[in-house]
């Protein structure tokens, strides 16, 4: 018996080594998953071209964006495919410094804001919903609803729920609450964490109630839902961190560790030019949520429909490359 | 060799992701009114032990703990340095969060205290309870709570009340296992002798098994109050409000010396009712001998 369990161990221990012998010694790129579907989306992209043009093996850490981002000052991490600016404290200071280096950017038409489902303002007979605010249309226009908004845990007030304690772009949302005083008639309640602000929306749209909560878009949950950008004054810089007007696009970057953009010029040189859009990135995490498709066959979809972007990212003899992997 | 020798072959995929999301569709959708009125009864629950726990000025709770600590211990010294580490939690700031902290807590205790006490009784009275719930147990226990933690926001929304049921979950076990385990470690002679003298089973029990089971049912309060308090910081992440959503904060902002000093005052918290329920077991048993 035991003479048997030995040749089992040996011949598994063989079989592993010749198995492992096979994968080539590739240079393994780190990319930082921060949690939200878009960022995982671009990573992927950022992972197939660089697996069948560059050569390079890509594997994903996930983490909070802050633990991501000392990772990558320290060089534990190589690339952030979406820095989304605003929403880090210290970014301008970072890249003063030079603790990480940002290559270009992803995107910026990108909006954040306080969101409400539509049929809250339009009603929808298919799923047999009535409106319950016809005329809400900006954000002053909260305080005439906030029965509609109402909170179960304090029936006399509305219920907004609010975006992450610790974001930047909180403190500006507590401060438009006060601005336009909505404070009077809603509770701004922290939602806890990103997770727990989409489950709140989802389960009060799927039920057809009220909802009224900070968001922001690309996401899937603005891909799969229809909701509604209350809007705001027009975006000032002197009044925004006050509240008194509406966000502004952040700008959203592709950064890259110091140690990585001195090792990988060419790699970096693609990511440098890696220039999508919201409406681009909304449109691939729809695809995915309705085709329940993987991340992987996302990206193959996306880019055979998206060739252009090819030619504007890579060298031809690298786009080509890459067209060949796709079929 | 062939694929199927190396990875697993992927025909042989059972799906229970989409039955499951069905599920907690179907019960979102069709249980609404149900949980509607938990969700009513969950917040009246702790609004009322937090309305009580505010009730308790500063200057009283530390000289509480200073008293019941010198009860418990007999030391001086001792109660001293845990009154000392309240009123440190005080000079942080953090006397307000730290109340808040505390009523969820306390209520999620009282909540795995009168569902877990009843059910360690019966789960010791037989052993095809104790084969059926111990599995259940174990996977209340190891199953990682970020799991359930969405579905509860999703069914009762965020805040206090989905914090609630998450530390419940997670705090319930050990006063299961340790009640029945109390229960059953009771000599059987002394069992034997009550039965003799004509105790009715519910004599028995009452009278005899619990009190000799007592140090270590108060070791799985004490069990279950530490399980409860490692849940503070997991479950601001569903907005559960306190010195948890401070260290979130801590972590969001990279603010580490914010993170930090909540993280002290959880640890002060957890020392003091630690000590204190050690404390109360202690002196059982010494009165036993």
């Amino acid at each position: 018996m035991k003479k048997w369990l030995t040749v089992l161990l040996t011949a598994l221990l063989a079989i592993s080594l010749t198995a492992c012998g096979t994968t080539a010694e590739k240079t393994k790129v780190t990319f930082a998953d921060a949690g939200w579907d878009s960022i995982k989306f671009h990573n992927e992209v950022a992972i197939f071209i660089g697996e069948n043009a560059f050569d390079l093996e890509g594997e994903q850490t996930s983490g909070t964006s802050t633990i991501l981002i000392s990772a990558m000052e320290s060089g534990d991490l190589d690339v952030y495919m979406e820095m989304w600016t605003d929403n880090i404290a210290s970014y301008d200071q970072d890249i003063a410094e030079g603790k990480y280096k940002e290559l270009g950017l992803n995107f910026g038409d990108n909006a954040q804001g306080f969101y409400v489902s539509r049929y809250v303002i339009e009603g929808d007979a298919s799923r047999g919903i009535e409106a319950m605010a016809l005329d809400l249309k900006t954000v002053a226009d909260l305080a005439k609803y906030s029965d509609v908004f109402e909170d179960s845990d304090d029936p006399s007030k509305g219920r907004i729920y609010g975006a992450i304690s610790g974001w930047q772009v909180d403190t500006i949302m507590r401060n438009k609450v006060d601005f336009y005083g909505l404070d009077e008639f809603y509770n701004y309640i922290d939602p806890g964490s990103e997770a727990a602000l989409a489950a709140s929306i989802s389960a009060a749209y799927e039920k057809g109630e009220p909802i009224v909560s900070y968001y922001w878009e690309p996401t899937w949950i603005t891909g799969k839902y229809d909701l509604v950008l209350l809007e705001d004054a027009p975006y000032d810089p002197n009044l925004y961190p006050e509240g008194k007007s509406a966000c502004p696009s952040t700008e959203v970057t592709v950064c890259v560790s110091n140690d990585f953009y001195e090792k990988q010029p060419e790699y970096s040189e693609f990511l440098s030019k890696y220039h999508t859009s919201s409406a681009l990135t909304a449109e691939a995490l729809y695809y995915m949520q309705e085709n329940d498709a993987s991340y992987v066959d996302t990206v193959k979809w996306f880019l055979g429909e998206h060739d252009e972007l090819l030619e504007q990212w890579l060298p031809a003899d690298k786009a080509e490359l890459v067209r060949k992997a796709l079929d | 060799m062939p694929d199927w020798f190396l990875h697993f072959p992927e025909k042989i995929h059972i799906n229970i992701v989409d039955p499951i999301d069905k599920a907690i569709h179907y019960v979102l959708i069709h249980w609404d009114a149900f949980f509607d009125g938990l969700k009513k009864v969950m917040g009246a629950f702790i609004n009322a032990i937090g309305r009580v726990v505010d009730l308790i000025p500063w200057w009283l709770m530390i000289l509480a703990v200073m008293f019941l600590t010198y009860r418990m211990t007999k030391k001086i010294n001792r109660s001293v340095v845990y009154a000392a580490l309240m009123f440190f939690i005080g000079t942080l700031g953090l006397w307000d969060l730290m109340y808040q902290t505390l009523t969820i807590i306390i209520a999620s205790v009282i909540v795995s205290l009168l569902i877990g006490f009843p059910l360690g009784i019966f789960v010791a009275s037989s052993k095809r309870a104790d084969a059926f719930v111990r599995p259940i147990l174990d996977t209340m226990q190891t199953m990682p709570s970020f799991v359930y933690l969405i579905p509860a926001v999703m069914l009762l929304g965020t805040g206090n009340i989905p914090a609630l049921l998450a530390t419940t979950i997670y705090a319930v076990p050990p006063i299961i296992r340790m009640t029945s385990h109390g229960i059953r470690q009771v000599n059987s002679e002394v069992v034997e002798a009550a039965k003799a003298f004509g105790s009715t089973k519910a004599q028995t029990l009452f009278k005899v098994q619990i009190p000799q089971a007592m140090p270590t049912i108060m070791t799985g309060v004490n069990q279950t109050i530490m399980m409860a308090i490692a849940m503070v910081v997991t479950s601001s992440m569903i907005g559960a409000r306190g010195l948890g959503s401070e260290v979130m904060i801590g972590i969001n902002r990279l603010e580490s010396g914010r993170g930090f000093a909540a993280g002290i005052a959880i640890v002060i918290v957890a020392i003091v009712m630690d000590r204190l329920t050690q404390g109360i077991y202690k002196q059982k048993e010494q009165e036993k001998l």
